[in-house]
């Protein structure tokens, strides 16, 4: 009898975090910063071509890794704002106190990565990202290696 | 603190089936180990809190979702700052800050199941 009012007059009480699913891995922000990456490689080695043809297809190609970037760069941002806001608590500060200074320096980072073509500021970038996750697996008491997609 | 939520007795359950007490059916992690993904409490309409209690209060910022948490602090302004017993996995006051007694609606007073 009272299996049944359960399903049928129970509404539902949040115990979530903001999610609302709980769900946060940095693996988000290290996507797409390795995403910066791999353009600021690709824009440096860019050559210019001759011909009217060639140069409208190479500034076709230039501008595309250029917006492609300047996005990557920014979601990179977001995926480590909700990161350091969202996901990470007071008492996380205590076991970590570079918390802050390390999130503060990524999200810098990820402005510098659109601003320039700098691959040792895209390589900082993920070093930076590297170093979340290592803090966040281990807030989280699980043993996850670093990887790389590309 | 509420170490251990009573199991819903016969009473209980009359006072569901009359209107008394609201069923609600928790969804989350944020207040394990008291409370289960799943687990489904009744709620009675309070004004009269402590701390320690477990209450169901409005989310501050998106009204239609209700939330539960356990009362940490009665400030003197009369607003309950609000915390999951799962510290690691439950955003609550300290990232939303203190809940106006207003948007408290009641405290949990037993578990069903």
């Amino acid at each position: 009898m009272f299996g049944k009012l359960n399903k049928e007059y129970f509404e539902i009480a949040e115990a979530h975090c903001d999610g609302p699913c709980g769900v946060y891995d940095p693996a988000q922000a290290r996507i797409e910063a390795e995403s910066v990456l791999m353009l600021t490689k690709k824009i440096l080695d860019l050559k210019r071509p001759e011909g009217d043809d060639a140069q409208k297809a190479y500034a076709n190609t230039l501008a595309r890794f250029i917006a492609i970037k300047e996005q990557r760069a920014e979601l990179a941002k977001h995926h480590l704002l909700v990161l350091w806001t969202d996901y990470f608590k007071p008492e996380h500060l205590a076991k970590y106190p570079d918390l802050h200074e390390t999130f503060w320096k990524a999200a810098k980072l990820c402005s510098s990565c659109k601003q320039e073509i700098s691959l040792e500021h895209a390589q900082q970038l993920m070093d930076a990202i590297k170093k979340v996750h290592e803090m966040f697996w281990d807030s989280k008491g699980k043993d996850v290696a670093w990887y790389t997609a590309s | 603190m509420q170490d251990e939520l009573l199991r819903a007795n016969l009473i209980h359950k009359l006072r569901l089936l009359f209107g008394r007490l609201t069923g609600f059916r928790v969804e989350g992690n944020s207040m394990k180990p008291t409370l289960e993904d799943g687990d489904s409490v009744l709620i009675e309409p309070s004004k009269q809190f402590r701390v320690g209690d477990i209450v169901l209060a409005n989310h501050p910022f998106r009204k239609s979702i209700k939330i539960l948490k356990r009362i940490e602090i009665i400030r003197p302004d009369g607003s309950y700052f609000l915390i999951g017993d799962n510290l690691a996995e439950s955003t609550d006051s300290r990232s939303f800050g203190a809940i106006p007694a207003k948007d408290i609606i009641g405290k949990v007073i037993c578990r069903l199941k």
